[in-house]
């Protein structure tokens, strides 16, 4: 009978304590539960409020400038497709006008800017998506000194063709030969273009009407390699026929971009371009081949305030001489132009750029010259900088100058986008 | 057994392919939307972005790799608010992926309902700086702004693949229910803040600051983006003096200097701490990103 009580604390009693142990622990999960659902409240609750101060200030400003644009504005903004939020000028294009002022001294009294101020250029830039297949780039550029408004590139781009990959472009562009060519007066890193530049394409460099189609190859490295092919009027002059062309100037241009690491880049590109230089079919041709090669640091931390760009591009020209017919010079001229540049950028606002430049050219057998160039860029914000560039010219065929440029570049309108 | 090897290399090589297929490939543009797309997304997904957390969000460049990347996209995913204005069109003409242009299914801008700060009443313009005209962008530093950004990344990924609906709003619903419950740790580490002020260096804590009740007294920068000038700098050091500040709250990506030099002259302490996932080695996901902020600002006080 003995064993009974001792049955009995085992029946009752255990389960009895075990269920009140289960039931703190239930307790207390139930009180966290409320905590937290308390909590939750509390964040709904202030969360609702901001949403009722938000309504409240938007009814509060449509009744006070109840105009239909403003309504308008207010549903288009909240869209899923407010693409670049420019919800005033909604099916305006983006304009922005870039102005380049510079005072030019230099020791040369034929040039063409001879120790004064002038305001280079101004360029209206004008960009939008035309449809849901294309969209369009035009940009004019106002020179004051020559009194003509020119389109400096006109073009549409055709972004969504059958075969993935590939790209379309028509208009007036400039050319895809090497790096420079491509580049807008305000986008270069010095005050003036490379020598080699101005003596191959000429000072606006090789933009003529045509058509261009691009490729990203694929590849089993899984890198960038895009192959652009262009056929242009064959108007250019310093190395192509000039106003008398016919038939088509042909280009080819391969681009290769490789990471090195998260900091730094290099791009390896190669240029071909193909034409007659005379008026007739291709008696008298020019070949010209270009390569660039282009290394860039910026530490991904430290971006705001250290970078640095080394930039090289060569020129190789071989031209057929129509005066050689006349028993004038050699039948051939074989031409090379290049430069090689480094930047560094030493201050969130400050850098520092040096150029050096070898050019022959490709209507002259015997002329080169060399040039040294150094500079300090002070950006004042993203949309204005100011540049100070020495540079001095040795030429054997006529005589040596040295030149300074303080230029003030600014630029209204949407956020420049920057192509890397 | 060769033929077992075979046959075992080409079973491999097929399931890693099947594997890879399966899943949603993600682009953002920032390192926090792709922690959170991870979390909604977990396992159908694989998420990369452009943009590292110890970068300033404003200076990712368009480079030809990032191109090469979107290209083969099914998602992009960015912030809005012309955060990425300097780059995202070059990145996404570039690509040639029809799927990731502006208005298509793989084209995603998160800010879409999330609660915003500082959208102008005037018309701006750029003497005031770096303004932003959509509202301040940095808008992920709310935990609840994080909860409508988690959400509107479940709904896209439901509508790219609505047979994993339930799997993605499950997720969601977990990624809800943690926020819920880290507020409450937050909200209690930051409980010795609220109400009171500090001092930043750029306009990225406003979102932050006003979730946990911190009032911002002044900003190191004269203006967004412009770097701090010695005049502004001294009204800085006025303003700390009389209102008794005693912290300066900056991103990993600007230079200590100012805020060192203001330091010294008022004793205010200086806390650095990222601003995005991976901005420091502790900052490995949002919850994380959120705990190191918090951590950081209570341990100064501590110190």
């Amino acid at each position: 009978m003995k064993r009974i009580p001792a049955i009995f604390i085992i029946l009752f009693v255990v389960p009895a304590c075990l269920y009140a142990q289960a039931d703190t622990g239930e307790l207390n999960s139930l009180k966290e539960e409320i905590r937290l659902l308390k909590t939750q409240f509390e964040e709904m609750k202030s969360g609702y409020e901001d949403k009722i101060k938000q309504l409240e200030s938007k009814v509060e400003e449509i009744s006070q400038g109840q105009s239909e644009t403003q309504i308008k504005v207010t549903q288009v903004a909240s869209g899923p497709q407010s693409a670049a939020g420019r919800y005033l000028q909604y099916f305006n294009p983006d304009i922005s006008v870039i102005g380049d002022f510079v005072y030019h001294g230099t020791d040369k009294k034929t040039d063409e800017i001879y120790n004064r101020f002038s305001m280079r250029e101004v360029e209206f830039a004008f960009s939008a998506a035309v449809d849901p297949y294309a969209k369009a780039d035009i940009f004019l550029s106002v020179e004051p000194e020559e009194s003509a408004v020119d389109l400096e590139e006109g073009y549409l781009t055709f972004l969504n063709l059958p075969i993935k990959g590939l790209q379309g472009k028509l208009g007036k562009f400039k050319s895809n030969f090497g790096k420079v060519n491509r580049l807008h007066r305000h986008q270069l890193p010095w005050a003036d273009e490379p020598n080699m530049l101005t003596n191959f394409f000429g000072s606006e460099g090789m933009s003529e009407p045509g058509i261009s189609a691009s490729y990203l190859i694929p590849n089993p490295w899984d890198k960038y390699m895009e192959l652009t092919f262009e056929v242009f009027n064959n108007r250019n002059s310093e190395s192509f026929a000039g106003s008398s062309g016919r038939d088509m100037v042909y280009l080819t241009h391969l681009k290769n971009f490789f990471d090195i690491n998260e900091e730094s880049t290099l791009e390896l590109g190669m240029s071909f371009a193909t034409g007659p230089n005379d008026d007739r079919h291709g008696k008298n041709r020019t070949n010209i081949e270009g390569i660039d090669l282009t290394y860039k640091w910026r530490p991904l931390k430290e971006g705001i305030y250290k970078s640095l760009t080394f930039q090289n591009e060569a020129f190789f020209s071989q031209k057929d001489n129509v005066i050689a017919e006349e028993g004038a010079g050699p039948k051939q001229i074989d031409s090379l132009g290049l430069y090689s540049s480094l930047q560094y950028q030493f201050a969130k606002r400050w850098s520092v750029f040096g150029r050096y430049d070898y050019s022959e050219f490709p209507n002259f057998a015997s002329r080169s010259d060399n040039a040294y160039s150094a500079g300090l860029t002070f950006a004042q914000s993203e949309y204005v900088f100011w540049r100070l560039q020495f540079k001095h010219t040795d030429r054997n065929y006529e005589k040596d100058s040295s030149e300074v440029w303080l230029q003030c570049n600014f630029g209204l309108g949407p956020h420049r986008k920057h192509e890397y | 057994m060769r033929k077992l090897l075979f046959s075992l290399i080409i079973a491999l090589s097929l399931t890693k392919f099947l594997y890879a297929q399966d899943r949603i490939r993600i682009l953002t543009t920032t390192p926090d939307l792709k922690s959170i797309a991870e979390f909604v997304g977990k396992d159908k997904v694989d998420a990369d972005s452009l943009g590292k957390g110890y970068q300033d969000p404003h200076t990712i460049e368009a480079k030809p790799s990032f191109m090469l990347k979107a290209k083969n996209a099914d998602l992009f995913i960015r912030v809005g608010l012309e955060l990425e204005l300097g780059y995202e069109e070059l990145i996404i003409d570039g690509s040639r992926n029809p799927k990731i242009r502006f208005g298509q299914l793989g084209h995603l801008d998160v800010s879409r309902g999330v609660y915003l700060l500082e959208i102008p009443a005037i018309k701006i313009d750029r003497s005031m700086g770096d303004i932003h005209p959509l509202g301040n962008p940095h808008y992920w530093l709310d935990p609840l702004n994080a909860k409508i950004i988690a959400t509107n990344i479940a709904k896209r990924l439901s509508e790219i693949s609505p047979e994993n609906e339930s799997y993605f709003q499950g997720n969601l619903a977990e990624f809800n229910h943690k926020i819920d419950q880290k507020m409450i740790e937050w909200k209690a580490k930051l409980a010795p803040f609220n109400g009171h002020s500090i001092a930043v260096y750029h306009r990225s804590w406003p979102y932050f600051a006003e979730r946990f009740g911190i009032g911002i007294a002044c900003e190191l920068e004269p203006k967004p983006g412009i770097p701090p000038s010695p005049g502004h700098l001294k009204e800085v050091i006025d303003i700390i003096k009389s209102k008794n500040i005693k912290i300066i709250l900056m991103e990993v990506f600007y230079d200590e200097k100012p805020a060192r030099f203001v330091s010294q002259q008022t004793g205010v302490k200086v806390v650095i701490v990222p601003n995005s996932v991976g901005g420091t080695k502790e900052a490995r996901d949002y919850f994380s990103l959120i705990d190191t902020i918090t951590d950081g600002l209570v341990e100064a006080t501590q110190k």
